[in-house]
């Protein structure tokens, strides 16, 4: 048996440690001019591919970002374009860290990741149970 | 909201304190107590980690000072250092109370044996905790282990998760007490999976296992024209939930053999849980006992356990009979006790999980599996030196195997006791509540010491070679 509610509360956490990963790296590069650790997104683009279709199987050293608590925070946060523009925006600076706007991008990237973990933060506080809506599709299946 | 220095000041400063306090809270109780290795593993980490926290907590303030713009940041830096801790924290005092005087600390010895026996688990530790709960846990250790590998590579670097840790939380009142703690099996089949089912692992059966509970969603979501990735993570939860639990069952009667079922149903029996009606529900969290114990029957009988003491009639036996014999189509999906869900979820679960983890159990415990033959031979001698009183050996210096021991000790325990108590007592003393469980206790600790002087033994003749 597993106590239920310190499992689900952890998924919060570890969302929060993962936008405290990619935060970190990003002021590195953008404060300091420092590239050491960029490729680490490329860890954190996989998790968010996995969070846009759980049902795959997530890569390794990956964090999974599949749990309902994980994909509920993004949600709550990021709508779907700004998932994508969150990704792209990684992809940028992997791709061409040296750019002259790079450092423009890592700031609003920065920003977006804030955001999501903030309400990670929140949400392991305040851990909430499923939500009405899921709830009514699940007792829809048949 | 804006936030100054100050603001930043003042919450590093409470953690400071905070990490300053279980530092030496940890220190404090490695002085005073006995503890397992793994739990002396376990402290040693968060002591570095709380001196790691320490010195970083001047780093950030410094980073503060060169760059006041990120104030709100490097506050949330904090903060999920502080969350962290507080989650270890979970787990400390639990730890501490768990000294070598207050755990069945033989059985343990004995289950991490036989997990290091096992495939790639070689090295791992179990640390025990104990829970204010009256119910037997195995802690989540993933997200923890992620969450600690994070802190290291990105805070903290030194401060090493000791790999392989497991943790499983005992009941405080049943710390020492035997028969009933042989469900530590289960809580450590959850450690094992868990290790096992992470992606870093690789483990080929776990992966199938993996897809097949996809396949498994999948066909349960099948009807519903919704897409929804949030409805598809709570099904595969729930799913998982029941897979970790059909797993660990059967790893633990493999290991362990027909005990674990006769004490799991001793518990299922004090939360009610073996009616006819409670036993068919599936929940969010576990699947329905009546489903678990058809699943031990069949192990039981597969691997030959179950003819292996015929003559023997407990009511355990009977009720697992009885309720491995319910029909499948009874099983019900329940969200909680008065509301009813969609049976479907069951159904894809039985259909396309379940054979794959009677295999996958197969597979991982191909070394470690207890032995039905060993037991036939160990049996009479256990019956014989426990209806003498004394604690279960051989007379021929070859030690008793510690599964046989186990076994024959409960199957006595649950048939044999009131004619030990007659023996030594006299007539009626079998029927005085005190009495009885004075003698159950003592026949717990005379099997406690078989089993420690079995591991010893064990140990001796590998150091010899």
């Amino acid at each position: 048996m597993t106590p239920i509610d310190l499992q689900d509360r952890a998924q919060y956490l570890s969302l929060a440690m993962f936008a405290q990963q990619v935060i970190s790296v990003l002021m590195e590069f953008s404060d300091e001019g420092k590239t050491a650790r960029i490729s680490s997104l490329e860890e954190a683009l996989s998790s968010l591919r996995h969070a846009s279709n759980p049902s795959a199987s997530p890569s390794r050293r990956a964090a999974a970002l599949g749990s309902y608590e994980q994909l509920r925070t993004l949600d709550e946060v990021w709508s779907d374009k700004d998932r994508k523009r969150a990704m792209q925006m990684m992809r940028a600076i992997l791709r061409t860290p040296k750019s002259p706007t790079s450092k423009q991008v890592a700031n609003a990237l920065i920003d977006l990741f804030s955001d999501l973990q903030n309400q990670a933060l929140w949400n392991f506080e305040q851990p909430k149970p499923i939500s009405q809506r899921v709830m009514q599709r699940l007792c829809q299946l048949t | 909201m804006s936030v100054d220095l100050t603001d930043l000041l003042h919450d590093v400063a409470v953690l400071h304190r905070f990490a300053d306090f279980i530092d030496e809270y940890c220190k404090a109780q490695e002085r005073s107590q006995t503890y397992a290795d793994s739990s002396g593993k376990f402290f040693k980490y968060v002591e570095d980690l709380c001196s790691g926290i320490k010195k970083e907590l001047s780093s950030q303030v410094e980073l503060a000072g060169r760059f006041p713009r990120r104030l709100n940041i490097l506050r949330n830096n904090a903060r999920i250092l502080k969350d962290y801790l507080r989650s270890l924290h979970e787990l400390i005092k639990p730890a501490a109370d768990a000294h070598t005087l207050t755990t069945p600390a033989p059985l343990v010895e004995l289950a991490t044996d036989q997990l290091q026996k096992v495939r790639s688990m070689r090295g791992s530790e179990v640390v025990v905790l104990l829970t204010p709960e009256f119910m037997y846990f195995q802690i989540p250790h993933t997200e923890i282990k992620n969450q600690g590998r994070l802190v290291e590579k990105f805070i903290i670097p030194g401060a090493q998760f000791p790999p392989k840790m497991g943790f499983i939380e005992l009941p405080y009142s049943q710390g020492t007490s035997f028969f009933s703690n042989l469900v530590i099996y289960h809580e450590i089949g959850h450690f094992l999976y868990q290790e096992l089912s992470n992606p870093d692992s690789q483990h080929k059966g776990f992966s199938d296992l993996n897809n097949a509970i996809i396949r498994s969603v999948k066909r349960a979501l099948a009807g519903s024209r919704s897409k929804d990735r949030q409805v598809f993570a709570v099904v595969q939860k729930y799913i998982e939930s029941w897979t970790q639990e059909i797993f660990c069952d059967l790893f633990a009667i493999r290991l362990v053999g027909p005990a674990f079922s006769l004490s799991l149903i001793e518990m299922l029996g004090m939360l009610d849980l073996l009616e006819d009606e409670s036993s068919i529900r599936f929940y969010p969290s576990h699947p329905a006992p009546a489903f678990r114990l058809a699943e031990h029957l069949k192990m039981l009988q597969n691997d030959s356990w179950w003819e292996s003491f015929p003559g023997v009639d407990p009511r355990q036996k009977q009720v697992l009979e009885r309720l491995a014999k319910l029909p499948r189509s009874k099983y019900r999906f329940y969200f909680d006790e008065n509301k009813p869900g969609p049976r479907i979820l069951v159904s894809a679960f039985l259909d396309n999980v379940v054979p794959k983890i009677r295999d996958l159990v197969h597979e991982v415990t191909a070394s470690a599996a207890s032995s039905t033959r060993r037991f036939a031979d160990d049996r009479p001698t256990v019956e014989r030196c426990l209806m003498a009183g004394v604690v279960p050996h051989s007379q021929d210096g070859a030690p008793l195997d510690p599964i046989s021991i186990i076994n024959a000790s409960f199957l006595f325990y649950l048939t044999s006791l009131p004619d030990l108590i007659k023996k030594f007592e006299g007539e009626g003393a079998q029927r005085k509540v005190e009495v009885y469980s004075k003698w159950a206790r003592r026949l717990e600790l005379w099997t406690m010491k078989a089993i420690d002087d079995s591991i010893l033994y064990e140990r001796f003749r590998r150091l010899k070679g």
